[in-house]
């Protein structure tokens, strides 16, 4: 059974379809991507996966119980993570405290009470190679980083499922190799990860089973194999034969 | 039947001139996204000069409502746009609803200033009472006509505008995205300022028809409140549909006759239920409203805000202690009064504080939860009687207990909505206190309880006694005043630095993303609101003690507003700036415009000129309140980051500096006020005399081509220039002169 799934989503913003007729799947201890030109729905399906958008008809389904209806607070507590396309840092705390203000809802919540949280945040930013800026206002960290700080504050929340809303944009190439190898690394401990990327030799390289969006609609689902030589993929990107 | 088309066809009238308001604000609100909470004050400023040009100086109807209307009223609204609101994108809802109650505040203090409020004015119909006609037995008068046909222009006009015509189109677009209206070639600011005249002539039409239908007596208050009949009634289309606010003020307007005409008219119930219903109103279309989607901090915000470790908070409360003490041995025992008095109000102020500043949710009735403790406490907390009567400590942990859980109540049904809710519904909560409780003289009956809320219309409010510690001695309250506020001030740094702290910063930061941390954000916003509400119950139970005896005039809407505009002025992100905007609101209004009152009473020659310069100060306060826009962090946070780069030497010589005064001062030298004035200069001057003699030390000469003075460019220079840059020397002498000619 998938740990995450989406049957039927349609999202309509008045009469236009942002979404159309989505359902996907996203396997424990494997990365998911999710590619597709800009404007073409990813992050409004991740808006609705997360529950900050309601949809217009369709489920989604956490570990095969439905959370459709349930608001982000309670799905984020059933294990799910995500980071934001447009950074979503708390800017008045630092680095740190950015990650570690995650440990502090997890505590109050009451799903995690004994453990250490300094020690916590601590390995976290270890983990995603923070800690030299641990000490940061997050306003000043540059945004390749900011986006691997979004990371580690989802982390922190230990989640069974991430999403990851291009996490890598902004990022350098060496940044980039860094974060890749994290998320393999995570991935191999059984997180599920879905990740929504433009830098399609990274999603190619990372990904075992790749979903293809475009206009709202699924056009193709496989390995990144079969997506690489899927006709209606290449003419979405690159444009119908006509055309080109 | 005929009273019942009677009451329809007012209901209809007061509809009319509510949608009339409403749509204003509407307008503004949505090409500008700033909530114009000054819209009624607006409206009212409008009116008095139609009173004034119309009765006063007897100018005929007509011409003067053409001034009003057609000239005054968009150049109001124009002026407020290009000096005020357009500085304000990027900043903070808290910062854009706050510079909006500056303008509320600093229109009712110039009103007061210019016509005498005490003083009866009234506004008679259009074409007089007695011109009316009669339709099935219904007597409808001609101004009745007039604002029926008045609001239906509108409600089509508006329609029009925002659906046919292409500056509608850009009005609407200018809240959402102006750098794309900019590209395609429009200007949203002057979209924006468009919308900002016609919403000023809104509110002033409105203004100038509702008196009348009211009853004719003109009054600053009350027109100034027409704000919240007008969002209750824009409530109905969530701010954003013309046609909804058509249908809310409407039902608002029926309600409120029927109201009138069918309920017993025996008591005050009726009267202030009457007054009161926009906020009934209010709250039902909160509670029924579904849920807001969560966003995201879509704006990057300017305001900064440096958190105090524990420790610092906890030596600075030290500080003031001490300094408190010290300065109370110089005052006497009205000044002590009205010092201990301000220290509550700050404590108040700390409310917001931890709200705002920490939580960035909004308060506007702070006053209000002080009230509500306070008749707790007089209630079931007065111990003993006449002069040996004090207030027992569980009497003020009652007060700060039905605060905080009035609190709760109030804030539930507006937290799942954005923060302008919680602001909308505080202040009508503020409002209906005022109408309904604090006027409350009468005597109820409930469970067999004989009671009455606001006896003879005040309440003596004995001073508190905790076991040895007794209040009654001036400078002991003032103490225990002053260690109450470092030791509230220490435990909010604490709290501030706690995983708690944190979690209300994130939601500060963006709501969004802390829900995805798993945090119920309403439980989040009860529970700060409710901690803050319990501290404005105690500084109001405390301040209501200072005061000796309180009444509903302590408890005003107004003086609220005008407590939360200085705090925000001084910084609301900072405990520093708490104490400096309570003292400011509780001493400094009313000792500086006590002594220029006195100074008038004393000189009457010169009196016109004092009573002038009293009002100067309060509209000069609230023009401060408008720049907050421009600096939005507070003036404390300014203050502490000039320090940060001031040496020792100079911090140790201002506190000589300040020792010496005080020394001066307590030997009666110079006067208390001129040693309070001299020390506030002194600390606001130190960082930058400190800046101007480290400059002195390490000033660099500025190159001289900067200053206009060409100096040739020589070959000893090309040498310097090429050695900096490293660059291989190039073999000078001889050859020199050659390869120059080859280059």
């Amino acid at each position: 059974m998938p740990l995450l799934e989406t049957r039927g989503i349609t999202v309509r913003f008045g009469g236009n379809t942002a979404v159309n007729d989505v359902s996907l799947t996203v396997e424990e201890g494997q990365i998911t991507g999710l590619i597709g030109p800009n404007g073409a729905g990813k992050t409004t399906l991740f808006n609705t996966i997360t529950g900050l958008q309601k949809p217009t008809s369709g489920r989604v389904l956490l570990d095969g119980a439905d959370i459709t209806r349930l608001s982000p607070a309670k799905r984020a507590r059933r294990g799910m993570a995500r980071t934001f396309q447009r950074l979503e840092l708390f800017l008045s705390l630092s680095v740190r405290d950015n990650v570690r203000v995650a440990g502090d809802v997890l505590k109050a919540t009451g799903r995690r009470r004994r453990f250490d949280l300094d020690e916590e945040t601590d390995r976290v930013l270890e983990r995603t190679g923070l800690t030299d800026i641990a000490h940061k206002d997050v306003s000043d960290v540059p945004i390749g980083r900011a986006r691997v700080v979004e990371v580690a504050r989802a982390l922190m929340t230990s989640p069974r499922v991430l999403l990851l809303d291009e996490p890598a944009s902004g990022q350098t190439e060496r940044e980039t190799e860094a974060f890749a190898e994290l998320l393999v690394g995570l991935a191999a401990e059984g997180l599920a990860i879905c990740l929504v990327e433009h830098d399609l030799p990274l999603v190619m390289r990372l990904c075992s089973t790749i979903h293809v969006l475009d206009y709202g609609s699924l056009i193709a689902s496989g390995t990144p194999q079969e997506v690489k030589e899927s006709p209606e993929v290449i003419a979405a990107y690159i444009g119908t034969e006509e055309a080109a | 039947m005929t009273t019942f088309l009677t009451y329809t066809l007012l209901g209809l009238v007061l509809g009319a001139v509510y949608f009339i308001a409403a749509s204003g604000l509407v307008l503004t609100y949505n090409t500008s996204g700033i909530f114009n909470f000054a819209h009624g004050a607006q409206a009212m400023l409008g009116t008095f000069l139609f009173w004034q040009l119309k009765y006063d100086w007897g100018w005929p109807t007509l011409a003067a409502l053409l001034v009003v209307i057609g000239l005054v009223g968009p150049l109001l609204g124009a002026a407020l746009h290009a000096l005020i609101m357009r500085g304000l994108r990027d900043t903070a809802d808290v910062t854009k609803i706050i510079v909006t109650v500056a303008v509320l505040l600093g229109m009712v203090y110039l009103s007061q200033w210019i016509w005498n409020p005490d003083e009866a004015r009234t506004v008679e119909m259009f074409f007089g009472a007695d011109a009316k006609v009669t339709l099935l037995g219904v007597v409808v008068r001609y101004h009745e006509i007039v604002c029926l046909v008045a609001a239906a222009a509108i409600a089509i006009g508006l329609r029009v505008l925002f659906t046919r015509s292409r500056i509608g189109v850009v009005m609407r677009g200018s809240v959402d995205d102006p750098d794309l209206l900019r590209l395609n070639g429009h200007d949203p600011e002057r979209a924006a300022m468009l919308s900002w005249a016609l919403g000023s002539t809104l509110a002033v039409t409105a203004g100038v028809l509702i008196v009348p239908v009211g009853g004719g007596a003109l009054e600053a208050n009350m027109l100034t409140l027409l704000v919240i009949d007008a969002f209750a009634a824009a409530m109905f289309g969530r701010l954003r549909s013309i046609p909804r606010t058509f249908a809310g003020a409407m039902v608002l307007g029926l309600a409120a006759t029927y109201v009138m005409g069918y309920l017993p008219a025996s008591g005050p119930v009726t009267g202030n239920l009457r007054v009161s219903l926009p906020m009934i109103v209010l709250f039902v279309v909160l509670v029924v409203l579904p849920q807001d989607r969560l966003r995201g901090a879509a704006i990057r915000t300017r305001e900064r805000y440096r958190v105090p470790t524990v420790r610092s908070a906890a030596v600075w409360g030290l500080v003031l202690v001490a300094v408190v003490y010290l300065y109370s041995l110089l005052l006497e025992d009205s000044g002590i009064t009205t010092l201990t008095l301000g220290m509550t109000f700050a404590i108040i102020a700390l409310s917001l504080t931890v709200l705002t500043g920490y939580a960035g949710e909004l308060n506007l009735a702070p006053l209000s939860f002080g009230a509500v403790a306070t008749i707790v406490a007089f209630h079931f907390g007065v111990s003993g009687s006449g002069l040996s009567a004090y207030l027992t400590p569980q009497g003020v942990l009652a007060g700060v207990a039905a605060a905080a859980l009035v609190g709760g109540l109030i804030a539930l049904p507006a937290l799942r909505l954005r923060g302008l809710y919680l602001a909308l519904a505080t202040m009508a909560f503020g409002v209906f206190l005022s109408n309904m409780v604090l006027r409350d003289t009468t005597e109820h009956e409930l469970f067999g309880v004989k009671f009455t809320l606001f006896p003879n219309g005040t309440l003596a409010v004995p001073p508190p006694k905790l076991g040895p510690l007794d209040l009654r001695d001036g400078q002991t309250f003032l103490m225990t005043a002053t260690v109450l506020f470092a030791l509230l001030g220490v435990a909010l740094a604490a709290l501030r630095n706690s995983g708690y702290g944190r979690r209300l910063a994130a939601m500060k930061d963006s709501p969004a993303a802390t829900a995805m941390l798993g945090q119920d954000l309403v439980r989040l916003k009860l529970s700060v609101f409710m901690i803050s509400a319990g501290i404005a119950g105690l500084g109001g139970v405390l301040m209501s003690a200072a005061a000796g005896s309180v009444s509903g005039e302590n408890f005003t809407i107004m003086g609220s507003l005008a407590l939360l505009m200085l705090v925000v002025v001084a910084g609301i992100g900072y405990i520093s700036g708490a104490l400096l905007g309570g003292l400011m609101s509780g001493v400094g209004a009313t000792v500086l415009v006590g002594t220029f009152n006195d100074l008038a009473l004393e000189h009457e020659a010169m009196s016109s000129i004092y009573s002038a310069l009293a009002h100067l100060v309060m509209v000069g306060t609230a023009l401060v309140g408008m720049g907050v826009g421009r600096n939005p962090s507070g003036f404390v946070h300014d203050i502490v980051e000039s320090y940060r780069h001031t040496t020792k030497p100079v911090r140790y010589g201002g506190a000589a500096v300040g020792a010496v005064l005080y020394v001066l001062a307590l030997t009666d030298v110079i006067g208390v006020w001129t040693f309070a004035i001299a020390v506030l200069c002194g600390v606001m001057l130190l960082p930058v005399i400190g800046r101007m003699l480290q400059e002195e030390g390490r000033r660099r000469t500025t190159p001289l081509e900067l200053i206009g003075v060409d100096e040739p460019y020589t070959d000893q220079l090309r040498a310097r220039l090429d050695r900096e840059l490293g660059l291989p020397a190039l073999p000078v002498t001889a050859e020199k002169g050659g390869a120059r000619a080859t280059a």
